[in-house]
């Protein structure tokens, strides 16, 4: 196996034994800087500001985000929205967020219909590993986890979001619990409590390396046993407003049809999730199929402020062999238990357990300085030591621990017991999103979001564990203000849309795409109305000029 | 190291694709602009929804799998095989063998023909843990089902109407609901005392490279400092 790594592994055996005991390297505040400055996607200049919308000519966006921010709607020119369905409460995605406010609507009395691109629970809530932090120990405080978070952020959370987040975190593992959520037990019942990059303390809750399957999982099963109304295969591609800056449903594209479907709600909650599938900069994504950032396009055109949509979480470990994996996840929890990150000359370069970013800087310096490891494959990566941890907590710990990498792995002849992992950032998360108050409140009236698609929380870095419980946490919180706030019911307009248009004449490069884009463009799938013939629709232009690679390496464009 | 990617064909329902050894089946029928043909979700072995059959024109095995983790191989037939939810089942406080047969009244109709088993993409000891199911022993059965990811293929085989996909959530989420967790007891869940708003308070004041600084402190002394 990785026999045309032979050398590189040698000596990762080699000083296997030695680098067990080595504490590790320690870096200044001003090398971590220096590492996000020099090698950090996020600080590389690949962004701009757009000329439409409430950040016009004040913020920048990652370039492909930028473009599809100046991009025309999918909704046919003249299309007047008649009302297919009148409901109370309209969710609009299908992850953890989304499902967390339909339980929580589902004792209210209002009527709640929850539309999803994909199905219910197809979402990047089931590929989170790791787990989902909560300050439980008596060592351990929510303002700890406060401070944890905050500075793990770079300080650019927004306090008061971030306080809500951590003082609730208790409660939310009750509820997951009651629920019927297996979080791991130590032999006395507590909970198995493991760090993660940035924790100063053991917080992190987990199912084995399985936490976000099992919370998905059990919230679908519980929100399928609740009236409210799953459509499935329903994208939002356009939110519906009063005519006065207040939203009153949304247009969605029922794609087993191919019609617009038009939805009267009183209240929205937008929980379309993250933009991993924009693939900014070539990279590889660890997301879904559906996570291409439609929430942020349809609130920012109807005036919602975004914040921090500069700023992306790249895993640092991302897998990059064999092929098959690329992009995909190696839970930050096997770093936390001993697995050490290595150049191709077996040397330890950084503490992995330093915040996400830094460590993918330090991983991108590696491999850019050409102490990488070469694939077959056309790519580079470091080693992720993972026989490292048998040798610390005992043979068969990874097996117990973590089934799924170990399952993941081994249907391509790769034992991590037995074998290193080679590893490259991917990307993760979208740190920033739309601007939301502490009840999940977005700048407009009638419009609520809840989980990645806001941003604020987790400033310009997210820790791990924090996701899985911001969505608990904000979804359920985002329903409760919908309960006491909810609007009466207004008219359902395209008025806002039309705003948008009038503002995209006055551009003179207006994007050849429509927004939102739905599908990853290398999927080739596309957004089509019933009746248009196939292939001359939207969604064309730039793939001429784009080769993509499937999945995308991220040295396409940097090095030869 | 510098290999160029060998080429392999292969049939998705009947129609060739031209596919780079190595790719999965669904990166291979994205750039064939085929993504519709298959069912997709999460692209990352967690959702469940791209579940094929498999068959190889030599009579090599084939069997089910997740297209999105399946790496394509020369003369591979591929057929989706989408399996349908079924309404869900509410989980008991009570969890026994009484009320699971309550609820799923097919778990005895096993044969033990193990073609669950054999189905699974995920390894589960499905038809095993049915058994287990029958006999009570729940622990065991929450374990087996912890990597389950709901595809739904155990049950699209079954052919005597076991659900055993749905029957290990329901252990699962009745053993959860009804297990005690004694770290959740009333004192983790309440703080109390004149510490917490004078802490809160240390976070929140001053501008904000004050407040990092305040923050760092409390992370690195677990308390508020000076």
């Amino acid at each position: 196996m990785m026999d045309w790594a032979q050398d590189s592994l040698e000596k990762v055996a080699l000083s296997r034994q030695a680098r067990a005991e080595q504490p590790p390297p320690k870096l200044t505040d001003e090398e971590s800087e220096a590492l996000l400055n020099e090698f950090h996607p996020d600080y590389l200049g690949m962004e701009r500001t757009v000329n439409v919308g409430p950040n016009a000519g004040t913020q920048k966006f990652p370039l492909e985000l930028a473009e599809l921010l100046e991009s025309d709607s999918p909704v046919p020119q003249g299309f007047e929205p008649a009302i297919d369905i009148t409901t109370d409460v309209l969710i609009l995605g299908g992850g953890g967020a989304g499902a967390a406010a339909a339980l929580t609507l589902a004792e209210s009395g209002l009527n709640v219909h929850l539309a999803t691109k994909l199905r219910l629970g197809d979402a990047n809530t089931v590929m989170a590993e790791g787990g989902i932090q909560a300050a439980l120990t008596d060592q351990d405080s929510t303002r700890r986890h406060f401070a944890d978070s905050y500075v793990g952020g770079h300080g650019n959370n927004d306090p008061e979001l971030l306080r809500v987040l951590c003082e609730y975190g208790p409660e939310s593992i009750l509820w997951l619990s009651r629920l019927g959520c297996l979080f791991d037990q130590n032999e006395d019942g507590t909970f198995r409590l493991r760090r993660g990059g940035g924790t100063s303390v053991p917080r992190v809750l987990a199912c084995r390396d399985y936490t976000g399957l099992e919370i998905m999982r059990v919230l679908k099963d519980a929100v399928l046993l609740t009236p409210t109304k799953i459509l499935e295969n329903h994208s939002a591609v356009e939110l519906l407003d009063d005519g006065e800056g207040q939203i009153t449903g949304a247009v969605l594209w029922d794609r087993a049809s191919g019609k617009l479907v038009s939805v009267s709600a009183r209240a929205v909650i937008l929980a379309t999730g993250g933009s991993g599938q924009l693939r900014l900069q070539g990279f590889p994504t660890s997301n879904h199929l559906g996570a291409t950032g439609d929430g942020l396009i349809l609130a920012y055109r109807q005036g919602c402020q975004l914040i921090h949509t500069d700023s992306y979480q790249y895993h640092p470990s991302g897998s990059c062999y064999p092929e098959a994996l690329a992009g995909q996840l190696v839970t930050e929890s096997i770093r936390a238990i001993g697995a050490q990150v290595l150049n191709v000359h077996g040397e330890r370069f950084i503490d992995e357990m330093i915040t996400r970013d830094v460590l993918a800087g330090a991983i991108i310096k590696e491999v850019a300085q050409n102490r990488g490891v070469p694939t077959p494959t056309h790519r580079a990566g470091v080693w992720l030591d993972t026989p490292l941890i048998e040798l610390i907590n005992g043979e068969g710990t990874l097996r117990r621990q973590f089934p799924g990498i170990i399952h993941r792995f081994e249907r391509y002849g790769i034992d991590p017991a037995k074998h290193p992992l080679l590893v490259y950032p991917t990307l993760h998360y979208q740190n920033g999103g739309i601007r939301i108050d502490a009840f999940g409140q977005t700048d407009l009236q009638g419009l609520w979001a809840a989980g990645e698609v806001t941003g604020g929380l987790h400033g310009t870095n997210r820790l791990m564990g924090n996701s899985l419980l911001d969505i608990t946490v904000f979804g359920r919180r985002a329903a409760e203000s919908v309960m006491e706030k909810i609007p009466e019911r207004q008219e359902a307009t395209l008025v806002g849309l039309k705003k948008f248009r009038e503002g995209l004449h006055e551009i003179q490069h207006p994007s050849p795409r429509t927004a939102p884009l739905l599908f990853p463009v290398a999927s080739k799938m596309k957004f089509q109305l019933s009746g248009e013939a196939s292939g001359e629709s939207t969604n064309e232009a730039s793939e001429e000029k784009t080769q993509f690679r499937e999945p995308p390496d991220p040295f396409g464009r940097r090095m030869g | 190291m510098k290999l160029e990617p060998e080429t392999v064909e292969i049939s998705v329902t009947g129609k060739p694709v031209q596919a780079k050894a190595g790719e999965t089946i669904i990166h291979a029928l994205w750039t064939a602009g085929m993504g519709d043909a298959i069912k997709t979700g999460c692209v990352g072995g967690g959702c469940g929804a791209c579940t094929v059959t498999i068959r190889f024109k030599d009579g090599k095995p084939g069997g089910t799998d997740l297209a999105c983790l399946r790496p394509v191989e020369e003369g591979m037939e591929v057929f989706p095989c989408p399996v349908e939810s079924i309404p869900a089942v509410a989980p008991s406080l009570e969890p026994d063998v009484a009320s699971l047969q309550a609820a799923f009244p097919t778990l005895n109709r096993c044969t033990k023909c193990g073609s669950c088993t054999t189905a699974c993409p995920m390894t589960i000891p499905v038809m095993d843990s049915v058994l287990r199911m029958q006999e009570g022993r729940f622990d065991e059965v929450s374990d087996d089902f912890t990597t389950c990811i709901h595809c739904g293929l155990c049950r699209f085989v079954c052919e005597d109407k076991v659900k055993p996909h749905n029957m290990g959530l329901w252990v699962r989420r009745s053993q959860g609901l009804s297990r005690d967790n004694p770290s959740l007891d009333q004192s983790s869940l309440t703080e109390s005392g004149d510490e917490l708003e004078k802490e809160w308070s240390y976070l929140f004041t001053g501008d904000p490279k004050e407040r990092l600084r305040r923050a760092k402190y409390f992370r690195e002394h677990g308390r508020a400092g000076a």
